[in-house]
């Protein structure tokens, strides 16, 4: 089964081949409207990396220690001393074996639905922008092709970042993403937000894309900062031997460690148990110096350092506190991105990198806590944001900050396997409720469509609707249960996942995490819990709104159901959502998912069931989803009628304005940066250095200067120099030009000059 | 009387050069049943032979990886890791050559089956200089090598710039090998043997008759010789009318196969024969080696045509590689100097063929067209083409992301190793140093021309030019960016004594 | 001794003869001359115990191809070689370089350094039984130099091959004579 592991790099070798199909070949691909081919390749390669992930999945089996499978020797520089040797070797264990079956299991049925979606997605933007006939079908073979090459080169980056051995590979997967998601969500770039009005609505495609890959820096210069400090501590920057090193350091001084590899620490095996009492036990007193430059400071500070740098970049990736605000905005992409982005790729990179790291998380207590503070101050304020939002996806998308809070709050406590579990489990519901998201809003345009193309023929230009149309406000939906049947179910299922009703997926990794959290921190349990109340709250008022009650508009009114395609898609999600949870249930001491992650993650422990947390979060759940009901289920909101929540007053507003995080940035940030921009730019560069010091002190001393040193020094001295240097090189070049005179005679003579010059040397060497 | 034994001779082990040698014997009688209009199907023969010969030598390289170095025909020859290195990169310089010649024969209307097959014959001296071990053997892989190259280069016959190349390079090399031969004779003299390993006892005072004064003497006459193959100063002065004169694909190849050539003998006789005296062979080495890239990249400067220009270049671009073998005197140097040169001479080979294959695509059929001006424009009417020109040129002068530049780092590395204690050498790594500067002048004046000049660069490619080219272009760049799979197998390109 | 003046006397010769068949300007004459010299060395070889390579040498070169030499010229007319006026200063500087290249050398040669020079010449080892013998090279240039042996035959083909394709014109084929002379004449 081992030789197995060594077909692993075919994992990212073929989203790339899909790239490259799609990028050279895709348009070509595409000789009729209708043409599916470019999201057929981009399908069968995602599912293709899927079949490599299930035979790594059955290796694992096999041989569950896993294996690293070398591909090319990337970087090696220096020798003695100071050596640098970063393969390209891949890591195949039991982490990144779950990590690739959710990436490539969830990813392929996103790139299915997406066949479908974009197919009516690309018509809508090529009608909206008048193109018709020929022009229209360039378009989309344009569009249709480079959709798909940007979901493979998704697919493929977050694979490297998965299978990566060390942090430096891992980065290059971690940059990927980022100009993956930079690339999808400004797809529609060129394509403002109107309505019927010529207004802009929502946030340019473009900006979001730039304030998602900006924020994402922001964070990645954290990561950055955290692998130079790993590498200058540790010498390496493959993960185990980090990790081995590390650990080593506890007791012997740096020097001694620097030698050390994984492989040779190995075999003592205790080594590791021991690290793990300690661990279990009070915290360590790390006290080996680590020479870093001038400073020497501990082990135990170096390793927070490196762990709240690797912290601030999971924050980019996961959207934490304080560099969350991107991931709303990133819903201006297409849906099925949204899908892609929020459930199965990006966000769980942070949490993934931070489990892998669970060894120097172990060791710097400190940072653990920043952690689980941060994710579940995150979980409360994302959860309360969501409770106030009238976009479809923007719900989802603050749900999901606030779902990943819930897991980064799970590593930061040591819960490594909740963390990894909730990760699993909300792959398949939160793409389940994307791609519903997006079949709704598929559905609501093309009602709309029906809608408006009758009314043109016999009403008034749109004196109905007070609002403009937008296919994604809720209040304009209601009533869809009975246009989309099939989206309807798959889309209560999920929210009930979501929401943790048992027995559904949601509810025993978000119970193991609760559960993690009331033994370690009281705080940190509580925002959880209120967060997981304000959860349900949202989705059943999402559920009652979109689904119940009676059609707001006229678009919903002819919303049709979406084609087979993106449903089987959906009902394959749905069923993953409904038993998810047997991956890793916690009856009867079998947590597979715990048993199967221990085998690479050193500091994982297995949580057992307690009922009376399950208890209380359930009920919480049940009475959010019944207050649902009472202010939005049991009496519909009508055509124009306002939120019940509004008569909250102020505590609405606030909510609804997302906390003003944005305000809150612009002005710390955007504007204080975009004044000293100006003020450096205006007053600084051009009224101070350039008006002043130039124009006056500079020029005007220059030119008395320059009438005395124009003409004899600079031309007769300096010039006469450079040009000089250059003219002899030139004329050395002619006139050894000169000596090619074509005749052989004089080049055996230049031959023979040779010879006697070295035959000289050598005899006066040697008889002299 | 001792008869060779089949494990003596070791057919296995040179078998590469042996297939390549038979073929090329047989495709010379099969080339006279293919009719005129069909001889590029002799074309493809000949790759198929570099192509078996290719593998042969794949297998040779797993077996020395298992074995280590043996020797062949005696000790006459010895299949070491440089040799089947170098092996490797004269299959393939001799593979572009014929996809350089491909389309080019035709269009100027000199078609004739012997190109390959001469072609052929050339790359076989290249192989067996790669792995001789014996000075007889040196001589005559140099004849083997250099024979069908004066053939070559007058092969565009009756045109006569190219007559008179051939010619001069007859001449000249004829003139260049009577010292040769004449060293290896006094070689002979004073150490009773031809055998490079016999050489280096009868130097260090045993043998059958030593007598070390000669052998210098030699030594001397013999890097003459050696020298002029590599086109160093001052015995260069063939190469700018031979370069010019020859067909341009002759060119290509032979700034490629034939330096490459000279240098796996230069680098295997005085590392193996002479280390005894290399604070003599160093010094003059190092000299000739700062001459050589003095007087390359200065004349270069003043060059309008480019082929001339390439051919000063290759005249500088042999003092790099100079500077390595004189690097590589020190015993504690040589394995990192011999990768260094092994492995510039690999990047050299792919970057210079890749910038011909571009001066082909640009060369008119009457020959004209290969003036610098003629680039003028070229980005715009051909972008790709001008893209592949940059990233030659790039590489030529050393300059990131290129496989040149990792040449000459590892040139420059292992001359600063070496520079410890020796002045002299650290003088030529700064005239080294200063000089690619001023390469970078006349490089990057065709990139300049290319983007910044108006004018319509007309080009030409044909599909077995566009492959070099592709080809060619890539490996410039891949060397240039992760040149360390290759950078390893360099590293295994170790001299040995006949094993 | 007598062996030391018969080589002093022969050297002379052959230097002379070299000499001049550098400097006369008539073709047949310096071919002549450099009959003189290959013949010296042909009674070289014999001093130094190689009869069978004497022989080769008077019957191949000084006799088989001497003769196509000479045949070529004369076919050709082109007995008289101009001499060029241009250049005048390569022909005393070549003089001097060889001079300074004699310097060198002799002072190689009689350098206290060099064991066995011609001031004091090293006593001649024993040959072998049959040294020098037709079949005593014979042996050595199957057995021990088998791959030299080969390349040479390699170089022959090339060197034919090389002569057709530089003097055969594909549109108007000339006459077989003159190729099969320079075939003839470069192959050996």
């Amino acid at each position: 089964m081992d030789g197995l592991f060594s077909i692993v790099p075919l994992i990212i070798l073929a989203p790339f081949t899909g790239v490259l199909i799609n990028v050279f070949f895709g348009r070509k691909l595409m000789p009729r409207r209708d043409s599916v081919a470019p999201g057929v390749i981009a399908s069968s390669m995602a599912g293709f990396s899927f079949l490599i992930a299930v035979l790594m999945f059955f290796a694992l089996l096999a041989n569950p220690a896993g294996a690293e499978v070398p591909v090319l020797t990337w970087i090696n520089v220096g020798d003695g001393d100071f050596t640098l040797h970063i393969p390209w070797t891949l890591k195949v264990d039991t982490l990144s074996s779950v990590m690739m079956l959710v990436v490539t299991g969830v990813g392929t049925l996103i790139h299915i639905y997406a066949i479908g979606y974009m197919h009516g997605d690309i018509d809508e933007k090529a009608a909206s922008r008048g193109l018709e006939g020929e022009e229209a079908l360039d378009f989309k073979r344009r569009r249709y092709a480079r959709f798909f090459a940007f979901f493979n080169l998704f697919l493929g980056s977050m694979l490297v970042l998965v299978t990566a051995n060390n942090y430096l590979m891992m980065f290059v997967g971690w940059e990927l993403v980022g100009l993956c998601s930079y690339l999808l969500i400004g797809f529609w770039f060129d394509s403002p937000e109107k309505n019927e009005a010529g207004q802009i609505i929502g946030v340019l495609n473009s900006s979001a894309g730039r304030k998602a890959f900006v924020v994402n820096r922001v964070g990645d210069f954290g990561m950055l900062l955290a692998i130079m400090l790993i590498f200058w501590s540790f010498g390496t920057l493959e993960f185990d031997d980090v990790f081995a090193r590390a650990e080593c350091m506890i007791e012997a001084p740096q020097a001694e460690c620097l030698t050390l590899s994984a492989a040779e620490l190995a075999p003592q095996g205790e080594g590791e148990a021991a690290a793990e009492e300690h661990g279990e036990g009070e915290a360590r007193a790390l006290t080996t110096p680590i020479a870093l430059g001038p400073f020497a400071p501990t082990l135990g500070v170096v390793v927070t350092a490196i762990t709240l740098l690797l912290l601030l970049g999971a924050t980019g990736k996961s959207a934490q506190i304080p560099l969350f605000v991107w991931l709303p905005d990133a819903m201006a992409g297409p849906t099925p991105v949204s899908a892609l982005i929020h459930a199965a790729t990006m966000v769980t990179a942070g949490i993934y990198m931070i489990t892998r790291s669970n060894v120097l998380y172990a060791m710097a207590p400190v940072s653990g806590m920043v952690v689980a503070v941060i994710g579940g101050a995150t979980a409360f304020v994302a959860a309360s944001i969501a409770v106030a939002q009238f976009d479809i996806k923007r719900v989802l998308a603050y749900s999901t900050i606030s779902q990943l809070g819930f897991m980064i709050a799970a590593v930061g406590l040591g819960g490594y396997i909740a963390g990894i579990f909730h990760l699993a489990t909300h792959a398949f519901f939160k793409a389940l409720l994307f791609l519903g998201s997006g079949s709704v809003i598929h559905g609501m345009e093309h009602g709309h469509h029906h809608a408006h193309g009758q009314g043109e023929h016999h009403d008034a230009p749109h004196g109905e609707d007070e609002r403009p149309f937008d296919p994604q406000d809720m209040r304009q939906m209601g009533g869809l249960r009975k246009h989309m049947p099939v989206t309807t179910w798959v889309y209560i299922i999920g929210a009930l996942a979501l929401a943790g009703i048992p027995p559904l997926a949601g509810f025993w990794s978000k119970d193991e995490i609760l559960l993690d959290a009331s033994l370690n921190s009281t705080l940190v349990y509580i925002l959880l819990t209120v967060a997981a109340f304000f959860t349900a709250f949202y989705m059943g008022r999402q559920v009652f709104m979109v689904f119940y009650g009676s059609e707001r508009t006229e678009a919903a009114r002819h919303a049709q159901e979406s084609p087979p395609v993106m449903t089987i898609p959906l009902i394959v999600l749905a069923g993953l959502s409904v038993v998810g949870g047997l991956i890793n249930l916690p009856v009867g001491g079998l947590h597979p998912l715990g048993r199967w992650l221990e085998e690479s993650v050193a500091n994982a422990h297995i949580a057992s069931f307690n009922i009376l947390v399950a208890t209380i979060s359930t009920v919480l759940a049940l009475v959010a989803i019944g207050l649902s009901y009472l202010l939005y289920g049991r009496k519909p909101l009508e055509e124009g009628e306002a939120d019940p929540l509004y008569s909250t007053g102020p505590v609405f507003t606030f909510l609804n304005r997302k906390w003003y995080w944005d305000e809150l940035y612009a002005a710390i940030f955007v504007r204080p940066y975009n004044r000293l921009g100006d003020f450096l730019a205006n007053a600084v560069d051009w009224q101070f250095w350039h008006d002043f010091v130039h124009d006056r002190i500079i020029a005007d001393a220059f030119q008395g200067w320059a009438a005395i040193l124009s003409r004899p020094i600079d031309l007769g001295i300096v010039d006469g120099a450079v040009n000089g240097v250059a003219q002899l090189v030139e004329s050395t070049s002619r006139s050894l030009r000169r000596v090619q005179t074509g005749y052989v005679r004089n080049y055996a003579l230049a031959v023979l000059m040779g010879v006697v010059a070295i035959l000289a040397y050598l005899a006066i060497r040697f008889l002299v | 009387m001792n008869l060779p034994t089949l494990e003596s001779i070791n057919l296995a082990a040179s078998l590469p050069v042996l297939i390549l040698a038979g073929w090329a014997c047989l495709l010379t009688a099969i080339d006279l049943f293919i009719s005129p209009e069909r001889k590029h199907w002799t074309a493809w023969l000949a790759v198929l032979g570099l192509l078996a010969s290719g593998v042969a030598l794949g297998f040779e390289a797993v077996a020395y990886s298992q074995r280590g170095a043996v020797s062949a025909f005696g000790d006459m020859a010895v299949v070491d890791g440089f040799a089947l290195f170098l092996q490797g990169v004269f299959l393939l310089s001799a593979f572009l050559g014929i996809l350089l010649a491909l389309n080019y024969l035709p269009r100027h209307n000199i078609e004739r089956g012997e190109y390959y097959t001469l072609l052929l014959f050339t790359t076989s001296g290249m192989m067996l200089m790669a792995m001789a071990a014996d000075l007889i053997v040196v001589f005559l892989a140099l004849e083997l090598l250099s024979l069908p190259l004066y053939v070559l280069s007058g092969f565009a016959h009756p045109r006569l710039d190219s007559e008179e190349a051939a010619m001069k390079y007859f001449l000249l090399g004829a003139f260049a090998s009577g010292f040769l031969v004449y060293g290896i004779a006094l070689t002979y003299g004073g150490a009773g043997t031809t055998l490079l390993s016999g050489v280096v006892e009868a130097l260090v005072g045993g043998g059958p008759a030593p007598n070390p004064v000669l052998a210098i003497v030699g030594m001397g006459l013999i890097l003459v010789g050696l020298g002029f193959k590599v086109a160093a100063v001052p015995f260069h002065m063939w190469t700018p009318d031979v370069y010019q004169g020859a067909p341009t694909p002759v060119t290509a190849f032979m700034s490629v196969g034939a330096k490459a050539g000279g240098f796996a003998a230069l680098l295997r006789v005085f590392l193996i024969a002479f280390p005894a005296t290399g604070d003599t062979w160093g010094v003059v080495i190092a000299i000739i080696a700062a001459l050589t890239m003095i007087l390359g990249n200065v004349v270069a400067i003043s060059q309008s045509n480019v082929k001339r220009m390439l051919a000063y270049s290759s005249i500088a671009h042999a003092g790099y590689v100079l500077v390595a073998v004189a690097a590589a005197r020190y015993p504690e140097v040589e394995p990192l100097a011999v990768s260094a040169a092994v492995f510039y001479l690999l990047t050299y080979a792919v970057t210079n063929l890749g910038a011909f294959a571009i001066v082909i695509a640009l060369e008119r059929d009457d020959g004209t067209g290969v003036e610098v001006e003629d680039f003028a424009g070229l980005a715009k009417t051909r972008p790709w083409l001008a893209i592949a020109m940059t990233l030659f040129m790039l590489s030529l002068t050393g300059i990131p992301p290129s496989a040149g530049m990792v040449g000459k780092f590892f040139v420059f590395q292992a001359a600063v190793q070496a520079s410890v204690g020796d002045p002299l050498i650290l003088t030529v790594t700064i005239i080294g140093v200063l000089t690619s500067v001023i390469s970078a002048f006349y490089y990057l004046r065709i990139p300049v021309m290319m983007y910044f000049r108006d004018g319509e660069g007309q080009a030409n490619v044909q599909p077995a030019l566009g492959v070099a080219l592709a080809l060619t272009a890539l490996a410039t760049f891949l060397l240039g960016v992760v040149p360390a799979p290759f950078l390893q197998m360099a590293r295994h390109a170790l001299l040995t004594l006949a094993g | 001794m007598p062996g030391v003046i018969l080589f002093a006397i022969l050297a002379l010769v052959a230097i002379l003869s070299a000499i001049g068949m550098l400097t006369s300007t008539n073709a047949v004459h310096a071919a002549l001359f450099l009959v003189i010299n290959l013949a010296c060395i042909a009674v070289f070889f014999l001093g130094l115990s190689a009869p069978f390579l004497a022989m080769v040498q008077v019957t191949v070169y000084a006799g088989a191809i001497m003769v196509l030499f000479l045949f070529v010229i004369m076919l050709l007319g082109a007995e008289r070689v101009p001499l060029s006026s241009r250049l005048r200063w390569q022909a005393p500087l070549a003089i001097a370089l060889v001079l300074a290249l004699l310097a060198v050398t002799l002072l190689v040669a009689f350098s206290p350094q060099v064991q066995g020079n011609l001031v004091n010449p090293r006593p001649v080892p024993p040959e072998a039984q049959g040294f020098g013998s037709p079949q005593a090279v014979g042996e050595t240039l199957f057995a021990r130099y088998l791959l030299p042996f080969q390349m040479v035959g390699l170089l022959l083909l090339v060197a034919m091959i090389g002569v057709v394709v530089l003097t055969k014109d594909e549109r108007k084929p000339t006459g077989h004579i003159s190729e099969n002379a320079q075939a003839s004449d470069r192959a050996a």
